[in-house]
């Protein structure tokens, strides 16, 4: 509906329309300039260093020998290795972990009894660390991808479901009563106003525990692991390969900001009819 | 179809909101309740929609008794309460379709509806894309599209600006001409509860002052005869006499 709006923002071209007839140059189109720039620092930085040494050049590689580096660590096979089972590793975790938050919500928002029950419980383990919890879950369930699917999982669940929960506590009552005056049952209240109503909190939920969960993943990777991202980091230290802990953290950011892009998405689908913001604030 | 509030009473904690509250409302009348902001008169809907019960006395609808919110009583907030989420058609498709009206059919009396407060062509918009008037409109379009006995109106166009109120209140009028519908409404604007109401009831500290019978033919208008006399009337009634006092003193102030 907006997207004619948007597009214009986003700066995509669309083709046959010139875009520099329509507006002025704008520095604001160029979101990949910033980093760049970052990397092009980082390589003089390190350059220099090569060749003034403020400490030892081992120890921040430039950037276009870790490109190189990277290169050749991907011929062996492992980069796709570790990026395909860290994926395959946080996508069932932090899945598992938002369906059970959900299904937990609406559980305790529904029935008084098992909030009753739950919620102190949760508050007395919600806020210890999950990643304290590793040792103990290796020790019980091995070094599988079991813990560390379940380390994830439980990171993910617990903010989701604290969110999500807010979410169904603060649905606006003249909401429910105009549902109610309506002839709405209480299921369908539920179904169509308290669930729909709570949604955009559960997604604000997940956004805000995916870099837990992130956190999980390569903990759990560097713990006990033979493949995936956080595997990488420590196979490195052991062989002190400082180049491919670079490698490896990079790819962690990169996979993050997939993820991340893919969840705004969603919630850019789903809440298309929310607006606000600066942006609507003030359209320019 | 008639409602009875007889001899009801509400308190929070040991302020008394209401005492003795004694009114009827006849089928096809448009009852406007009047009084200043915290005189009650919300709190009065609010019970007779089923939201609160009545700490004494009862409200009945055709001898039964009001135990919770029903569809055959529809509402309509200030804040319009539309769910954002929902397109302005399944908004008002949301009470025939709960009401296991079959989808399509929903859809229709929805479209219905729509066309009846003039905005079909904003059926496929959210809430959120539409002014505080056609929001309101398409709030009075759900409430009808419920099929109610009776509507509730909390002060619908409170949060209008002014010439949009004045419109809102025309269209108001044509709609119940066309359907005749039995509405209860609460405002605090005399010029509209004047322009709209069969009856007016003036609330005052909780109670019923007086309860105003509007006799001028429809449709009103601010030069209409009697309107100004029953606008002052009822003014004098809501007015306290402190607040003549200082409001002619005011006016000598100005002048």
């Amino acid at each position: 509906m907006k997207v004619t709006k948007t597009v214009a923002i986003g700066g995509d071209t669309v083709p046959g329309k010139p875009v520099a007839a329509r507006k002025p140059f704008s520095i604001q189109q160029w979101t990949i300039i910033p980093s760049i720039l970052f990397f092009v620092l980082w390589e003089i930085f390190s350059r220099i260093n090569g060749s003034i040494k403020f400490f030892n050049p081992n120890f921040l590689p430039a950037p276009s020998v870790l490109f190189q580096e990277a290169i050749e660590l991907a011929k062996t096979g492992i980069i796709v290795d570790s990026i395909v089972s860290s994926t395959i590793r946080i996508m069932i975790g932090f899945t598992l972990g938002c369906i059970a938050a959900l299904v937990l919500g609406v559980l305790m928002s529904k029935f008084k009894s098992v909030e009753f029950w739950l919620s102190p419980v949760l508050n007395l383990v919600g806020p210890i660390p999950g990643l304290a919890l590793l040792p103990l879950f290796i020790i019980w369930f091995g070094i599988g991808e079991f813990p560390k699917v379940l380390l994830i999982a439980w990171t993910t669940f617990i903010p989701v479901l604290v969110y999500t929960l807010d979410g169904f506590k603060s649905v606006p009552s003249t909401l429910v009563r105009s549902a109610l005056s309506l002839g709405a049952s209480e299921r369908q209240i539920f179904t169509k106003v308290m669930l729909p109503s709570a949604f955009p909190n559960f997604l604000v939920g997940a956004q805000v525990s995916l870099g837990l969960s992130f956190g999980a993943l390569i903990v759990s990777e560097m713990m006990g692991a033979k493949s995936g991202l956080g595997y990488i980091i420590v196979d490195a230290r052991n062989y002190f390969k400082i180049s491919n802990m670079f490698i490896a953290i990079i790819l962690i950011g990169l996979e993050y900001s997939l993820f991340s892009y893919l969840l705004k998405l969603v919630e850019r689908r789903v809440l298309a009819w929310r607006r606000g913001g600066l942006r609507e604030a003030v359209q320019k | 179809m008639k409602l009875e509030v007889s001899n009801v009473g509400k308190w929070f904690g040991d302020r008394a909101i209401l005492e003795n509250i004694n009114l009827t409302v006849n089928e096809h009348e448009f009852i406007c309740i009047l009084g200043h902001s915290g005189c009650g008169k919300s709190t009065l809907l609010n019970m007779v929609a089923g939201y609160l019960t009545p700490d004494q006395g009862e409200i009945t609808v055709d001898g039964n008794l009001i135990d919770g919110p029903s569809k055959s009583r529809g509402m309509v907030f200030q804040d319009h309460a539309l769910f954002p989420w929902m397109t302005v058609l399944d908004n008002i498709a949301f009470g025939p379709e709960v009401q296991k009206m079959s989808k399509s059919q929903a859809k229709e009396t929805a479209l219905h509806f729509l066309k009846l407060v003039g905005l079909e062509q904003y059926a496929s918009h959210h809430p959120g894309e539409l002014s505080g008037g056609m929001k309101q409109r398409v709030g009075i379009a759900r409430a009808l599209a419920g099929q109610p006995d009776i509507l509730l109106m909390d002060e619908p166009f409170g949060a209008l600006d002014v010439l949009t109120r004045e419109m809102m209140r025309v269209e108001l009028q044509k709609i119940c001409s066309k359907l005749k519908p039995t509405i209860l409404f609460v405002t605090h604007s005399i010029s509209e509860a004047v322009y709209l109401a069969d009856r007016v009831v003036v609330m005052k500290h909780g109670a019923i002052a007086e309860i105003f019978e509007v006799g001028i033919k429809h449709p009103r208008a601010s030069h209409s005869a009697g309107f100004g006399d029953m606008m002052s009337r009822i003014e004098h009634v809501l007015m306290d006499e402190e607040q003549h006092l200082e409001l002619a003193t005011a006016k000598v102030g100005v002048v």
